[in-house]
């Protein structure tokens, strides 16, 4: 029989291959994981309330069952609409985007003589842009084959959250259960501290995408920008991606309100909107949604993103900062034992405990 | 009938007796049964087989150890041996000094049947208290005032005197606790 760490070697080298040849499951695995995670504080409301898991489970499940029927009956209608819109709008979209980079072109120079260096002659920008678009369309059969991964991951994910959720008190039990009792209660307590600060950093960002995605959706609808709930959508949900993110979402409505007015005052708006939207997440709802949910340096933080999307693109971006959190917190708690010094332990010698003379 | 039949059904029997256990615990008095019922999905289990190690002296401290079966020694390494502090059996308690800190703990626990043991760790317990005001400072007197006993009883060792201030009873044991010295761990 093979010593232990041999068996764990080959365990750890099995699941790598795993992960490797089908990462389209893992992913989906994970999210369904992250979904768990998400909902898994409504469970514990009513486990602390002496309800059995699975019932609890089940009950809760139902319920975001009928919070998304309603949502959807009342939101989905709008927001196909808009998709529809967008949908019949874009074989155009390449004339009217090229209408108003002209429209604004003019009305900078018009302003500022001196920029008309600084812009590109009509047809190389008309010309870069056809390029980009025939790129985009010769790439649109791979991504017609992640569709059906997309439909199916909307079905599958609900599915395996649902087992995760009602078994993980199991599955934790289990892990205990075969753990070696000396190593229980540093492994347990990595797990611990692991679980609460990755916990709230996810319940966090979904607060935070859902906030900012429905403020960004308001705030366009106000300056009259078309498509405003789309683009609150797409706002939320690049929210996610550390820095990034709001780019995207910004970037994105400042295309839609170009096309739309062409011009350069409603483009403005549409800036400070989210530069705005960006200051009162940075002031407001990250402190209340994510807390103190990691103490990362900034250098770190920003160093792990960049490592993140050289390794894993935009999926690396996302898990960055959860991955190098639990990381720190490993090394943190299993250097803890170098940090106290030997004469604690020399207080062996004396079997008198140390004790002030004088208490009240 | 029928109302409590489905009651029954919902219910998890299992989590109530540990509940009821758990209102027993000295350290969790004057708790409601909703609070009781916060703190008690914190709490991991765990079984440990006969003599076990729970935790050796000198290892920082991290998790409050609660007895629901078995019976738990608490023992001191000395030169020449070890030195059996205290004997506890259901409801008992120890390693209550890791909720405050992770300094290193004073004695080792040993499992002297199979044991099994609830588990509240210090950062579950920290994410309870942040909140939860009212249980925190409840939970944190009901400790200051098991220190206070444990520094107090200790004094009277010192000075020789078994009955320790005028006015306050002598100790006595309570649930749990087959005998229970100085175990500040």
């Amino acid at each position: 029989m093979p010593p232990p760490s041999i068996i764990w070697a080959l365990v750890v080298a099995f699941a790598a291959l795993i992960v490797y040849l089908s990462s389209d499951f893992v992913l989906l695995l994970l999210l369904s994981a992250t979904v768990a995670y998400l909902i898994n504080p409504i469970v514990k409301i009513a486990e602390s309330a002496i309800i059995k898991r699975r019932v609890a489970v089940a009950v809760i499940y139902l319920g975001i069952g009928v919070v998304f029927v309603i949502t959807a009956y009342f939101v989905f209608p709008r927001l196909r609409a808009e998709v529809n819109t967008l949908s019949s709008n874009l074989p155009f979209f390449s004339q009217r985007f090229d209408e108003a980079v002209d429209a604004l072109q003019n009305e900078i120079v018009a302003n500022y003589p001196a920029a008309d260096s600084l812009f590109t002659t009509r047809e190389v920008r008309y010309e870069k842009l056809n390029n980009f678009i025939e790129q985009q369309v010769a790439d649109l059969p791979a991504l017609l084959s992640h569709l059906a991964t997309i439909v199916l991951a909307g079905v599958l994910i609900p599915f395996f959250s649902y087992f995760f959720l009602r078994d993980s008190r199991r599955i934790v039990q289990f892990v205990l259960d075969r753990l070696p009792a000396n190593h229980i209660e540093t492994s347990v307590a990595v797990w611990c501290e692991i679980d609460r600060s990755v916990g709230r950093y996810l319940r966090g960002l979904a607060i935070e995408g859902i906030v900012v995605g429905a403020a960004a959706a308001l705030g366009l609808a106000i300056l009259g920008v078309n498509y405003p709930l789309l683009l609150g959508v797409v706002t939320g949900l690049a929210n996610v991606v550390p820095y990034l993110g709001p780019i995207i979402g910004g970037a994105a409505a400042i295309l839609v309100t170009l096309v739309q007015f062409k011009s350069l005052s409603v483009i403005a708006q549409v800036v400070f909107l989210y530069l705005s939207l960006k200051l009162l997440d940075l002031l407001a709802i990250q402190p209340l949604a994510v807390g103190k949910g990691n103490d990362l340096h900034p250098v770190l933080l920003i160093a792990s993103v960049i490592v993140g999307e050289h390794a894993l693109g935009i999926v690396g971006m996302i898990i960055a900062v959860p991955t190098i959190t639990i990381l720190q917190r490993i090394a943190k708690l299993l250097l803890e034992r170098r940090r106290y010094p030997t004469y604690v332990l020399d207080s062996r010698l004396n079997s008198d405990v140390q004790l002030q003379t004088y208490v009240c | 009938m029928a109302r409590w039949r489905w009651l029954e059904q919902v219910t998890d029997q299992e989590q109530l007796l540990r509940l009821k256990l758990l209102g027993t615990v000295p350290l969790f008095a004057g708790l409601s049964r909703r609070q009781l019922g916060k703190l008690l999905v914190k709490f991991f289990e765990k079984e440990y087989l006969p003599g076990e190690t729970i935790f050796m002296e000198g290892e920082p401290g991290k998790a409050l150890f609660i007895i629901i079966a078995g019976t738990v020694s608490i023992c001191r390494d000395l030169n020449e041996g070890e030195e059996l502090l205290a004997t506890l059996t259901t409801g008992g308690y120890f390693g209550e000094l890791a909720l405050i800190d992770d300094q290193p703990r004073f004695a080792s626990a040993r499992a002297a049947e199979a044991s099994r043991l609830l588990i509240l760790y210090r950062s579950d317990f920290e994410d309870l208290m942040e909140g939860q005001r009212t249980l925190a400072i409840q939970v944190m007197g009901n400790l200051l005032k098991t220190l206070a006993g444990y520094v107090r009883r200790a004094q009277s060792q010192r000075n020789g005197r078994n009955s320790m201030i005028v006015g306050q009873p002598p100790a006595t044991d309570k649930p749990g606790m087959a005998s229970k010295s100085v175990t500040r761990d």
